[in-house]
């Protein structure tokens, strides 16, 4: 069966296999961790031939047959790259103390070992955190190729290899900017799309005035820190009966009536 | 050219299907989306449209992906801003021509003459609520707009000021007989950039036939005695041939040719369907002849494409860009809405053929366009509230056609349109195998 779109509205009507136009990067207007449009971290949940881990981090939520004794583990090492990291600076009088542990964005640390091992069988190693010290164990397992091959001409496709993530699975686990995250993300982390210090002004005396975006009222003019608790701002639940009514554009740095 | 007229007969409004010779292709009528098929696809749309099971064709299309959100919906536009006007300079005119809509240039009515005031008022309308970067269409029609010059050139220089000023870009155009351009029009023209057309129904005796000075005289040497200084200089105006088919210039190619080799920008034919007296309008018989003719010059001009030639057929140039884009539109044109015309004493019609006439009375340029008419006229216009055209594969392509012609003499020309269309079609199809390079990228 052959259907080739010839003039420009059908060329634009077409649609290519593959995700719907609204989880195309191109049209993203914010960031994609997790994101508005699409959550990318999905895409890594079955980079592994036979468990499944959580998007966010390397917990292994589900394995196959032998491997199910892994699940509640946690994957810290792929080959020679850690994922799992122990994060060191400064805090309080220390110039190096230890932070913690951290989890490192899939889509950065793995990418080479994606690009050099897809298809072959890596160590790696999981963490047990049930087991006092920590017990490690390494498993070989396959890593799955990222994108589709054409069944016809075998060929590599630009597309995400059904096998990695699912229909649907890619806009699961989305921001709610309006009802929660624009609560959540202050202090300028949506630089793009989520305001904060709003309605500037500088004084004589140098430092300026203005409002905190949650702000209820304008007036005084007076930053304060975000917080859901303070009862002068919008509070989360606030956010979820009404939105639209209480959060204002911002326009040129001010609100927009 | 009956055979076209069969092929392109309407069969469903679903879905059109053109056998263009160098491929099987596909005519989604919503959206104007064109499509190569093979042949197994083509023989079951083929099959379900000649057992009329609609439904069948509905959920084909849906298996095929070709079903989408309506492109064209029922709304009619809400209070669309106008963005070209034709001022009816002169409502008169020194030729006889006994077919035109205009009735001797005066629509009916005692000769008269725009006054500086309307036109100048005119202006600042067509300018009213225009923002920076915008375009806006200044033309001059009649009657013979040339009559009354003054005002035309006033008019272009308020426009042209007004547009520097805000930052417009402001396009001008004229049609005029002809038979008064001086060689003074010509600057004129090509300093302001004019699209000027000319009307010309034929080379030599078949115009003056049509086309008379008011003694009965022909027109013809007069207008190429005219005309030639201004295709010679033509740089940034564009002068154009428009020639009205009646019965009596069914001769196109001839005509075509003739106009090309005397260096018109392009030239264009419009059957005439309606006439004030019934005089010279077209019958299904001659239609059918023109559509001939229609074919052969296309045939002309298909080969010059592809021969990498400039061919300026207007009618075949405008359907190619159009079929190329997927133009879908409720409306044939832009009249009553974006468009309007103005009588020389000031009142806004649907276009410059609606002038004095009451079915087309759209307000005057004291107080604006009546929106209340104004809504009802689209409202009444759309082509999904026309019949035949509702069920009418060509519907989008076509918009209902011209609404001056229908309201007077209902739609006699659709067999015309749709072969003309269908034949497009085809040319397009192939155009875009042996020339892609013809056609703009994205465009």
């Amino acid at each position: 069966m052959s259907i080739e779109p010839k003039n420009v509205t059908a060329q634009l009507h077409h649609r290519a296999t593959g995700n719907p136009p609204s989880t195309l990067p191109d049209a993203a207007i914010s960031n994609c961790f997790p994101g508005l449009e699409f959550d990318f971290r999905n895409v890594w949940r079955r980079l592994f031939e036979g468990i499944e881990v959580h998007e966010a981090n390397g917990f292994v939520v589900r394995a196959e047959g032998e491997l199910q004794r892994l699940e509640g583990r946690y994957l810290v090492q792929v080959a020679d790259t850690p994922v799992l990291l122990d994060v060191r600076g400064p805090a309080g009088t220390q110039e190096d103390a230890s932070l913690g542990s951290t989890f490192i964005e899939w889509s950065n640390a793995i990418a080479d070992v994606l690009r050099t091992s897809a298809g072959q069988l890596v160590p790696c190693q999981f963490l047990d955190p049930d087991t006092d010290p920590q017990a490690v164990e390494t498993v070989e397992l396959r890593i799955r190729p990222l994108f589709a091959r054409s069944e016809v001409t075998d060929e590599q496709l630009p597309l995400i290899d059904e096998v990695m993530v699912q229909p649907g699975e890619l806009t699961q686990s989305l921001c709610s900017p309006w009802q929660n995250d624009y609560r959540e993300c202050g202090c300028y982390y949506w630089a793009a799309s989520r305001p904060d210090y709003v309605n500037v002004e500088s004084t004589e005396q140098g430092p300026s005035v203005g409002n905190n975006w949650m702000a209820r009222q304008r007036e005084p003019k007076q930053y304060e820190p975000d917080s859901p608790t303070n009862p002068r701002q919008i509070s989360y639940e606030d956010l979820f009966r009404d939105w639209q009514g209480l959060l204002r554009f911002i326009v040129g740095g001010r609100d927009y009536d | 050219m009956t055979e076209l007229f069969e092929l392109s007969a309407p069969r469903s409004a679903q879905a059109h299907l053109v056998d263009s010779g160098g491929g099987l292709h596909l005519l989604v009528p919503d959206g104007s989306r064109l499509y190569d098929v093979d042949a197994a696809i083509y023989a079951q749309l083929d099959r379900l449209q000649r057992t009329g099971d609609e439904d069948q064709l509905r959920e084909l299309l849906q298996r095929l992906g070709l079903d989408a959100p309506r492109y064209v919906d029922d709304a009619a536009p809400e209070e669309p801003p106008v963005r070209a006007l034709s001022l009816a300079v002169a409502q008169k005119c020194n030729l006889g021509c006994t077919y035109c809509y205009a009735q001797g240039g005066s629509f009916g009515g005692p000769a008269t003459s725009m006054e500086l005031r309307t036109a100048l008022a005119s202006v600042d309308l067509l300018f009213g609520d225009v923002a920076a970067g915008e375009r806006v269409n200044l033309s001059f029609l009649g009657g013979e707009p040339l009559m009354n010059r003054p005002v035309i050139h006033a008019a272009t220089d308020r426009a042209r000021t007004i547009a520097a000023e805000r930052g417009v870009d402001v396009t001008f155009s004229i049609t005029t007989n002809g038979t008064q351009l001086t060689a003074d029009d010509g600057e004129f023209f090509e300093e302001h950039g004019f699209a000027v057309t000319v009307s010309l129904d034929g080379a030599g005796a078949v115009h003056d036939r049509l086309r008379p000075f008011r003694s009965g005289r022909g027109s013809f040497d007069r207008v190429i005695e005219r005309v030639t200084p201004l295709l010679e200089r033509q740089r940034r105006m564009q002068v154009s041939a428009r020639v009205t088919v009646t019965p009596e210039n069914l001769e196109l190619k001839e005509t075509l040719d003739a106009f090309v080799a005397l260096g018109f920008h392009s030239v264009g034919f419009s059957p005439l369907l309606r006439s004030p007296n019934g005089n010279h309008e077209l019958g299904s018989t001659e239609l059918a002849t023109m559509l001939d003719g229609m074919v052969s010059c296309g045939a002309e001009f298909e080969r010059q494409v592809v021969a990498g030639e400039r061919y300026p057929f207007a009618n075949a140039v405008n359907a190619m860009r159009e079929i190329h884009r997927g133009t879908h539109r409720p409306y044939p044109c832009g009249a009553g809405a974006g468009y309007l015309g103005v009588s020389a004493s000031g009142e806004l019609a649907a276009c410059h053929r609606f002038v004095g006439d009451d079915d087309g009375a759209l307000g005057d340029i004291t107080d604006g366009v009546d929106r209340e008419r104004q809504a009802r006229w689209l409202r009444e216009r759309h082509v999904h509230r026309q019949e035949p055209c509702r069920s009418c594969w060509a519907r989008y392509m076509c918009g209902g056609g011209c609404h001056h012609e229908v309201i007077a003499r209902g739609r006699p020309a659709c067999d015309y349109i749709r072969g003309w269309l269908h034949w497009c079609l085809g040319a397009y199809a192939r155009l875009t195998e042996r020339r892609p390079d013809y056609f703009p990228a994205g465009s």
